[in-house]
């Protein structure tokens, strides 16, 4: 199977035990796995102040790597976003930025956002809503954080109905209700899950709106891969979810 | 490899499912090479705090599980502790009649409180294994009635004959694995929550290989993704072979 994933980070991640990944380490992690291509943002952008730094540092170490598509992060609530996203966007492998917003201290209906949004509709490019990056029940304990509420996504898509979005991090029941209404949204199934993730899902939504994510290396890459490859779905619909549809979203 | 899944609720109302769903869910683990399941009965149904006739639906729905799949599922017996000694000790005793091999206890109490000496006497007489929920409560703020690991510590300290299984590795945590671990007579399921990367490889080096069982909490996770915590761990294959099975056979004296 051509894996395409949707939801893939280097760097360290303070408050676990999983591992840190380079770039170099990551492809070579991702290939033992049988994922051929992925999405990769930096950790580092998630705390730091800023996330210039690590964007820097993502766009120099996954040059060279195949495979490895390099995910920016922008954060819209700091003055110098314009800048920071010209710059990113000069790569011409960049063609989505990530943003955090419950990380980064803004709502998805800030007007920065709105912003955003025609910023990148003007580059061509794709925006990467991250909804939750852990679990909000085992975040380190000084951290106090929410997931991003689905209700702010479907507004922002209220507001900016062709925009073409992919989610990362909605839970089973938020896909179950939020995708049928918004067919132009494009979701990871990193924290998507059931005994049969792919059956239940795919009695209320369509499989051109699911995207393969293993959100390596803060969840365990296998694991991912278990979602897809057992399931009694058709091949030519586990291939569309394993590759086809981010690849469409891409383009 | 025969699996023993020690934590599943085939019947769960939520989903709408009812017996259907429930032979459909075992189906499923039968695909993944699954080979025994605990079934823990729907825990949540009616409320939190169910009436003796509602902890008894309960565990007759499991009864009839283990009936329609006598060599797959095992069951345990769900209980209200709030209910009292009387009603603790005779929803025991109906269940071990019918080859019930455990006790489930949910989040009608915290597992610290004065009601637990009953089940644990009773679990002790019959020989039953208890299977505690817990998580960790630091983001919940729900300790009244639900179980963090140090209350786990606190009922296995209490109870030292009685061996208990802590759910939910992940939502314990590395504070939950360490909270236990002088605890010889906790184990630990890997359930619970999103596959955490480096977490079951913890809990192997902190409580050692023979204390951590496979787990799922199925239906509202998936079977291949449970599974995948331990065999897409770093962990060999001797000791992955101890996680999906052996420390299960030899706690609830399965094949």
């Amino acid at each position: 199977m051509n894996y395409l994933d949707a939801n893939t980070w280097i760097g360290s991640w303070p408050f676990t035990f999983c591992d840190s990944h380079t770039a170099r380490s990551l492809q070579t992690h991702l290939k033992q796995h049988g994922i051929q291509r992925a999405l990769v943002s930096p950790l580092g952008a998630v705390l730091a102040p800023a996330p210039g730094p690590a964007n820097r540092e993502l766009l120099r170490t996954t040059r060279g790597l195949v495979g490895l598509i390099p995910v920016p992060v922008i954060n819209p609530a700091l003055a110098n976003w314009r800048e920071e996203l010209a710059l990113v966007a000069t790569d011409a492998r960049v063609r989505a930025v990530r943003i955090l917003p419950n990380y980064h201290g803004y709502r998805l209906r800030a007007p920065g956002v709105n912003e955003l949004v025609a910023e990148l509709t003007a580059r061509g490019l794709r925006l990467i809503v991250q909804m939750r990056l852990i679990d909000h029940r085992h975040e380190y304990h000084a951290m106090k954080i929410k997931p991003v509420p689905a209700a702010d996504l479907a507004a922002l898509l209220d507001r900016h109905p062709r925009l073409a979005v992919l989610a990362s991090g909605l839970l089973q029941p938020e896909l179950r209700k939020w995708l049928p209404l918004y067919p132009q949204l494009l979701a990871d199934l990193t924290f998507a899950e059931w005994y049969d993730t792919l059956n239940h899902l795919r009695e209320k939504v369509a499989a051109r709106q699911l995207a393969f994510a293993s959100h390596t290396p803060l969840l365990i890459t296998a694991a991912a891969r278990a979602k897809l490859d057992p399931s009694p779905r058709s091949q030519v619909e586990r291939l569309a979810i394993a590759s086809g549809n981010l690849d469409r979203c891409l383009a | 490899m025969r699996i023993i899944d020690v934590h599943t609720h085939p019947i769960l109302r939520e989903d709408q499912r009812g017996p259907a769903g429930a032979a459909q869910l075992i189906r499923r683990a039968r695909a993944h090479g699954i080979g025994h399941l605990v079934a823990l009965g729907d825990v949540l149904a009616f409320s939190r705090m169910q009436t003796a006739e509602q902890v008894q639906v309960i565990n007759d729905e499991t009864a009839a599980l283990m009936r329609a799949h006598p060599h797959f599922v095992t069951g345990f017996c769900y209980l209200n502790p709030l209910l009292g000694p009387s009603a603790v000790e005779a929803e025991v005793a109906r269940c071990v009649a019918r080859g019930f091999r455990g006790i489930k206890l949910e989040i009608a109490n915290n597992a610290r409180d004065a009601c637990m000496a009953p089940v644990m006497r009773a679990a002790e007489r019959h020989g039953l294994v208890v299977l505690q929920h817990a998580w960790s409560m630091t983001n919940i703020h729900q300790r009244r009635f639900h179980t963090d690991p140090e209350d786990v510590a606190t009922l296995a300290q209490r109870f030292p004959r009685v061996p208990i299984i802590m759910a939910h590795l992940t939502g314990c945590g590395v504070r939950g694995i360490l909270a236990v671990k002088d605890c010889l007579n906790v184990v630990v399921d890997t359930s619970g929550a999103a596959p955490e990367a480096g977490l079951v490889e913890f809990a192997v080096e902190q409580l050692g290989a023979r204390r951590v069982l496979y787990g799922s909490d199925a239906p509202v996770r998936d079977f291949g993704v449970a599974l995948a915590r331990i065999t897409g761990s770093r962990l060999d294959a001797r000791t992955q072979r101890r996680l999906l099975h052996d420390n299960a056979s030899a706690l609830l004296r399965l094949p």
